[in-house]
């Protein structure tokens, strides 16, 4: 009952002009639950983008069936927004005017719509900044943005695709807290797609490790920490290792196929020190 | 950036001195003074003598850039966002790229007559073009994720198009409209040069068979600032756009 987004047996291929075929998902199934955190983890290829595309009704599956709210999705539609890695703001309207677009294109009232695009930007902190143009924002305040112009469609489902790869690591910092307290706030579905596995282990409930060749799901985590976390937890850390020697051996798979019998003389470059890499990109 | 405004100025006003002096050693007819050339031109405006031919001119201009740019930039969005239409009509744009636009002049006075019709056509035509293909391409640009943006908000084909393509692909058509406006006036003085008795391409013809040279240059004197009124107002145009995409600049 709980159920909020199911993905049954969900297969996607990408059929390209030489008729050669990429197997983006092979038989994915997951029940994600309303309100929760999850974060699809994996290394690049692994079909995490495609996923998410797929949830947000932007591509269709191959086969399988994808539930929400127990029912098949039709299309793209304002019960799920997408924030990208870049913010793809609208360069040529005011921060205000971003936030608002979507709630005049559902024909909100202009003055509601202006009221409620500014509580949105007052709770990403850029009260000041309403009727500034995103050109004059920093990369994490273009992000905060994104973020006020999904939430003020007041969607039931919020996916982000790596919002935040493109920050230094302090505003990351920053903005996981800010999204940890907005989603606890709000009490929405978020699918956040990562490279990041400390970034994964600190915001999420569960944490989706994904595989290449074909993409699909390896192994699910939960994240039993208490919130809000605290980075120094050390389950957090034991997660991290764990999560991180698992990569370990999918990363391993890759490159022996990707280098054959070279690929001996690489192996020992790709050991990972998990004290040393644990907030690193993978 | 002052100073080098400063030098463009004073090479100006040296190349005018160098002419005024070359000027003395030659026929009026061949090669008449700066200072000779100005005074047809002042006097050529109080006296009312260029004000028809400034307002034919004019307005064969703004006519045939209007009808050949809303034309250009209409044909041009639908070519950018109907793939059917784009496919169909690619084959016709190239090979009518390939014809020297301005070659057909003798056959729309043919067809139009030797009055102002044939003359905006021309225009219209030569407008066209740049205009067309820099709207299909800018429309063709716009982002693909704020496209799906656009998708996920609920908006319709014609929103997506009124706020995203077209504000995305401004300063690509705006480009268009800068050569537009330069091949405009080219086009109404050549409709003018082959047919005509009115306008400042055909004062330019008149001005040849009376061996007034001066008259001549102060008529391509006329048009030069012409040219330049209606590029500067594209270039403003464009700057407006820029600065609401960045507010500084
Ligand atoms: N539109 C497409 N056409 C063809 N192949 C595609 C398309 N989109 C994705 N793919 C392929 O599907 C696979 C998964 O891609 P996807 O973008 O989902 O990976 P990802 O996990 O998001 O990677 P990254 O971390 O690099 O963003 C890749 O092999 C990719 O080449
Ligand atoms: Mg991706």
């Amino acid at each position: 009952m709980t159920e909020h987004i199911v993905l049954q047996n969900v297969y996607k291929t990408f059929s390209k002009k030489n008729h050669s075929e990429t197997v983006a998902l092979e038989d994915v199934s997951l029940s994600i639950k309303r309100g929760e955190f999850i974060s699809l983890l994996g290394p690049s290829g692994c079909g995490k983008s495609t996923l998410l595309n797929i949830i947000a009704g932007l591509e269709k599956e191959t086969s399988g069936q994808v539930l929400i709210n127990g029912s098949p999705i039709t299309g793209p539609g304002n019960d799920r927004i997408v924030v990208f890695q870049e913010s793809g703001l609208f360069p040529w309207m005011t921060v205000l005017e971003n936030v608002m677009y979507g709630l005049l294109i559902k024909k909100v009232p202009k003055e509601e719509a202006k009221m409620r695009a500014m509580n949105w930007i007052q709770k990403v902190h850029l009260g000041k900044f309403a009727d500034r143009s995103p050109h004059e924002l920093s990369g994490g305040m273009k992000q905060r943005v994104a973020i006020a112009r999904a939430l003020v469609m007041d969607p039931e489902i919020l996916l982000m695709d790596e919002p935040f790869a493109a920050l230094d690591e302090q505003t990351r910092m920053v903005l996981h807290q800010e999204l940890e307290t907005l989603w606890r706030e709000t009490g929405k579905t978020v699918i956040f797609v990562t490279h990041n596995i400390r970034e994964a282990v600190v915001l999420s409930d569960r944490i989706v490790l994904m595989k290449t060749r074909p993409g699909g799901i390896k192994n699910i985590f939960s994240v039993q920490a208490a919130r809000p976390r605290n980075s120094s937890d050390s389950i957090l850390n034991y997660l991290e290792t764990r999560i991180l020697s698992e990569l370990e051996q999918e990363m391993e798979k890759v490159l022996k196929e990707e280098l054959g019998s070279d690929y001996a003389l690489k192996k020992d470059r790709l050991h990972i020190d998990p004290h040393n890499n644990l907030g690193s990109d993978i | 950036m002052k100073k080098t405004s400063v030098y463009s100025f004073l090479l100006f006003i040296f190349l005018l001195v160098i002419w005024e002096v070359t000027s003395k050693s030659y026929s009026e007819l061949v090669l008449p003074a700066p200072s000779v050339i100005v005074l047809t031109l002042v006097d050529g405006l109080l006296s009312g003598y260029f004000t028809q031919h400034i307002q034919r001119t004019a307005a064969e201009v703004i006519l045939g850039l209007f009808f050949g740019g809303v034309a250009g930039f209409t044909v041009g969005v639908l070519m950018g966002e109907v793939a059917f239409l784009r496919k169909l009509l690619f084959p016709y744009i190239i090979a009518s790229q390939a014809v020297p636009k301005l070659a057909l002049a003798p056959l729309f006075i043919l067809w139009f007559g030797f009055g102002m019709t044939s003359k905006v056509v021309i225009t219209a035509l030569v407008c066209f073009f740049p205009l067309l293909e820099n709207t299909v391409t800018a429309i063709q640009l716009s982002d693909i994720q704020k496209q799906e943006l656009f998708k996920m908000l609920g908006a319709t084909r014609l929103q997506t198009l009124i706020h995203l393509k077209i504000p995305s692909g401004m300063l690509g058509i705006l480009a268009g409209l800068r050569v537009s406006v330069v091949l405009a006036i080219v086009g109404a003085v050549v409709g003018e040069f082959i047919g005509g008795s009115e306008g400042l391409g055909a004062l330019i013809i008149a001005t040849q068979a009376m061996m007034d040279t001066a008259l001549m240059f102060a008529t391509l004197i006329l048009l030069t600032i012409f040219g330049m009124i209606l590029y500067l107002t594209v270039s403003w145009l464009e700057k407006m756009w820029m600065k609401r995409l960045k507010k500084e600049i």
